[in-house]
């Protein structure tokens, strides 16, 4: 088990030395039981660090944030910015990196390892108790004890833990600078793409059905792409707001700005904008499983984007975070590609 | 209250059905998905339910509504053809006194400044059949620090409370009483003893300790004092800038209005209004491309302002009515309760 002191002190001693501007990392959230991402800029506040099985949020996205803030305001950076990193987030910054978002100088990234736990799927929980809330939860290494208005409960700690995690098998971030941690890598609990296994046995039919059900719940409040450190586009297909108006700009040229989907949460609407972003992630998406976990109305993204995942995986040999240096999905050609499409 | 009544729990679906046969579409909650969700109720409704995941305000305040249709033939005049809502009878059950209480401030938003008639022919056909918690169903629950209460009928036709065997129904508006009257006899006498067990039920209900805004009538000023205040920005930092916190409240009412063609020869399509939110990067996108609220914090700081500010200096009340929803939601924990408390801290 990490001793979180361990990280406290790193993120303490970094900050005093100056080589980093910040911290990245979590701490205890004020509403209850989960934790929330913070920014710490001063050693003193190191001591608020937390890491425990709350700690669910890819902070990949806050460097994305950084960087857009950096831009925005037009300053350079005067040092790194450290960042703790699960496994899932250290494969997002690297993605990040690959797409060269930033440089590896610019991000000091002090890994944590999920040994043989991961984060809890709060839904599993809410399951177990007619769907409220719990309010607080604490992890002993198996178990979890938490409390809800249904009382207390003592759940086994794989019962409870996000698919993602079953089926994650880096829970160690190989990518860092320092990390803490036993390294599991290669452990399964279960199999990669299981998830989505276990959905694709339904028939075409069935699953149709579904995804309609699906689309149409869906509010689009566009958490899952605005939680998605890789989807960092400026202007996203949902919102044009590059448009730029002049004196000169005619009715029509504003009538018809681009608007790939309309803003009407209608099934036609939600689905092209699902299978946009699905693409858009292809050979990229590093199954961190946030846009899950963020959807309000419980869409079970992951079946998604570990899909296109896989078309990577078999036809391309595709493992996206696996390398900085390896070659990116969209942005490469090789001579031997199957290219069995291509006629 | 006008029409109090004993209600034998075994006796609710009767009711319901009776309601029904009045030509009411009855909703409740129903556990669908993971996720509870007002859904058209055939029998009976479960009402052992945390507070409903959306707030009902899509009964009154859909997330689209089609104003009117066009059409343009070349050569010819544009066709404009009205539609109007369509607005069954719905009685919303199991609405918790928050959203009742939500439903109060839409109605000022879209009746007593300008005339919405689209809202208003909805409103006018949903009856809210609310349920008292007898304790907070949810850990981020606050409603009694922004001036409600967890048995607030305000907003409600009807207010039922739980006694165990049986529930206290007591009417609210005419609607209501209505409502009770479609099935009289399956109603009981409140007794005296009912009465005394009410008042208990609802005391304790009332003392059930929750989370709090410190200051909410000191709020307003404390806001406005800190408008520049640097936590706005500090407070932001992680937001994902999602709708999350504005869809599912029960008093954000921010929409769009778009035209949406379903066909370019002829020229046709249809102007539609959908939900919008202060948290999105164009919602005060200006058409020369600068933005007033660029920044994360400026839109926290729009949001909860709305709630704890403008709203009061428009209306003469808080709009938040302490859900929670969007303390529970949030991704990343953001926590308008921490925030405004904050501000007030950094201002005093
Ligand atoms: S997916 Fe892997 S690295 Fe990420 S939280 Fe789960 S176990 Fe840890
Ligand atoms: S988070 Fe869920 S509801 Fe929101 S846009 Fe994504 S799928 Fe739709
Ligand atoms: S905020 Fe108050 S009224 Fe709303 S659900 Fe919680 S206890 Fe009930
Ligand atoms: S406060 Fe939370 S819910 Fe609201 S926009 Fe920000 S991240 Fe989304
Ligand atoms: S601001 Fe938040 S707590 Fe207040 S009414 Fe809206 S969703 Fe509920």
């Amino acid at each position: 088990m990490i001793n979180v002191q361990d990280i406290r002190d790193t993120a303490r001693d970094l900050l005093a030395k100056g080589e980093v501007r910040a911290v990245i990392g979590w701490r205890a959230g004020s509403r209850g039981m989960a934790a929330e991402p913070c920014v710490v800029t001063k050693p003193e506040e190191a001591d608020s660090l937390v890491w425990d099985p709350t700690c669910y949020h890819n902070l990949a996205l806050q460097l994305v944030n950084d960087r857009k803030d950096l831009v925005h305001s037009k300053k350079t950076a005067t040092a790194p910015i450290g960042i703790v990193a699960k496994g899932c987030d250290a494969r997002a910054i690297v993605v990040l990196l690959q797409e060269h978002y930033f440089k590896r100088e610019d991000v000091y990234i002090i890994g944590v390892s999920c040994e043989n736990s991961g984060v809890l799927d709060e839904r599993k929980v809410k399951a177990q108790v007619g769907g409220f809330a719990p309010s607080a939860a604490a992890f002993d290494g198996d178990n979890f004890s938490v409390k809800t208005a249904k009382g207390d409960k003592k759940l086994a700690g794989r019962e409870v833990m996000a698919d993602r995690c079953l089926e994650c098998r880096t829970p160690f971030p190989k990518e860092n600078n320092t990390a803490f941690g036993d390294d599991k890598t290669g452990r399964e609990f279960d199999a990669q793409f299981a998830a989505l296994a276990r959905f694709e046995a339904n028939d075409e039919a069935a699953r149709w059905e579904f995804w309609q059900r699906q689309f149409d719940r869906c509010i689009r409040c566009f958490a899952c792409r605005s939680v998605c450190p890789m989807c960092f586009c400026d202007e996203c297909v949902v919102d044009s707001i590059e448009m730029k108006i002049a004196p000169e700009t005619t009715a029509e040229e504003k009538a018809n700005r681009i608007r790939w989907i309309e803003r009407s949460a209608v099934r036609s609407e939600n689905a092209t904008y699902h299978m946009t972003r699905a693409l858009h992630l292809a050979g990229r998406c590093v199954d961190c499983g946030e846009c899950e976990r963020v959807c309000p109305v419980n869409i079970p993204l992951r079946l998604l984007n570990t899909k296109m995942e896989r078309e990577a995986r078999e036809a391309f040999g595709f493992d996206p975070g696996a390398s900085i240096g390896g070659p990116s999905l969209v942005a490469s050609f090789r001579d031997d590609d199957p290219g069995e499409f291509i006629r | 209250m006008s029409m109090e009544k004993t209600l034998d729990k075994a006796l609710l679906s009767d009711w319901i059905a009776a309601v029904t046969s009045g030509g009411w579409q009855v909703h409740g909650p129903a556990l669908e998905d993971g996720i509870w969700t007002f859904k058209p109720v055939a029998a009976s409704v479960d009402l052992d339910y945390p507070n409903v995941k959306q707030a009902p305000k899509d009964f009154a305040f859909p997330q689209r509504e089609i104003f009117f249709a066009f059409e343009h033939i070349k050569g010819e005049a544009p066709r404009l053809k009205e539609v109007k809502p369509e607005a069954p009878q719905c009685a919303v059950f199991g609405v918790r006194p928050c959203d009742g209480r939500g439903a109060v401030r839409m109605d000022k938003v879209f009746s007593d400044n300008v005339n919405d008639p689209y809202y208003q022919e909805r409103r006018k056909n949903t009856a809210y059949v609310g349920l008292a918690c007898n304790a907070p169903p949810s850990p981020t629950c606050f409603c009694k620090s922004v001036g409600g209460s967890p048995v607030s009928s305000e907003g409600m036709d009807i207010l039922l409370t739980d006694l165990g065997e049986i529930y206290i129904a007591q009417a609210a508006t005419k609607t209501g009483e209505a409502l009770m009257a479609a099935a009289d006899k399956l109603f009981g006498k409140m007794g005296a003893a009912d009465k005394k067990q009410l008042d208990k039920v609802h005391a304790d209900a009332v003392a059930a300790p929750q989370r709090a805004v410190k200051d909410a009538k000191g709020a307003p000023a404390a806001l406005k004092a800190g408008f520049d205040s640097a936590v706005w920005e500090e407070m932001a930092k992680p937001c994902i800038g999602c709708g999350i916190c504005t869809f599912l409240c029960p008093t954000c009412h921010c929409f769009d209005i778009n035209d949406e063609m379903t066909g370019m020869s002829p020229l046709k399509g249809q102007r539609v209004r959908t939900w919008d939110n202060c948290q999105f990067p164009d919602f005060t996108m200006h058409t020369s491309g600068h933005n007033p609220r660029e920044t994360l914090g400026t839109r926290l700081r729009q949001r909860v302002s709305h709630k704890f500010r403008y709203f009061h200096e428009n209306f003469g009340m808080l709009q938040c009515t302490g859900c929670g929803r969007c303390v529970s939601e949030c991704p990343v924990g953001i926590d308008i309760v921490a925030v405004v408390n904050k501000v007030a801290e950094h201002v005093a």
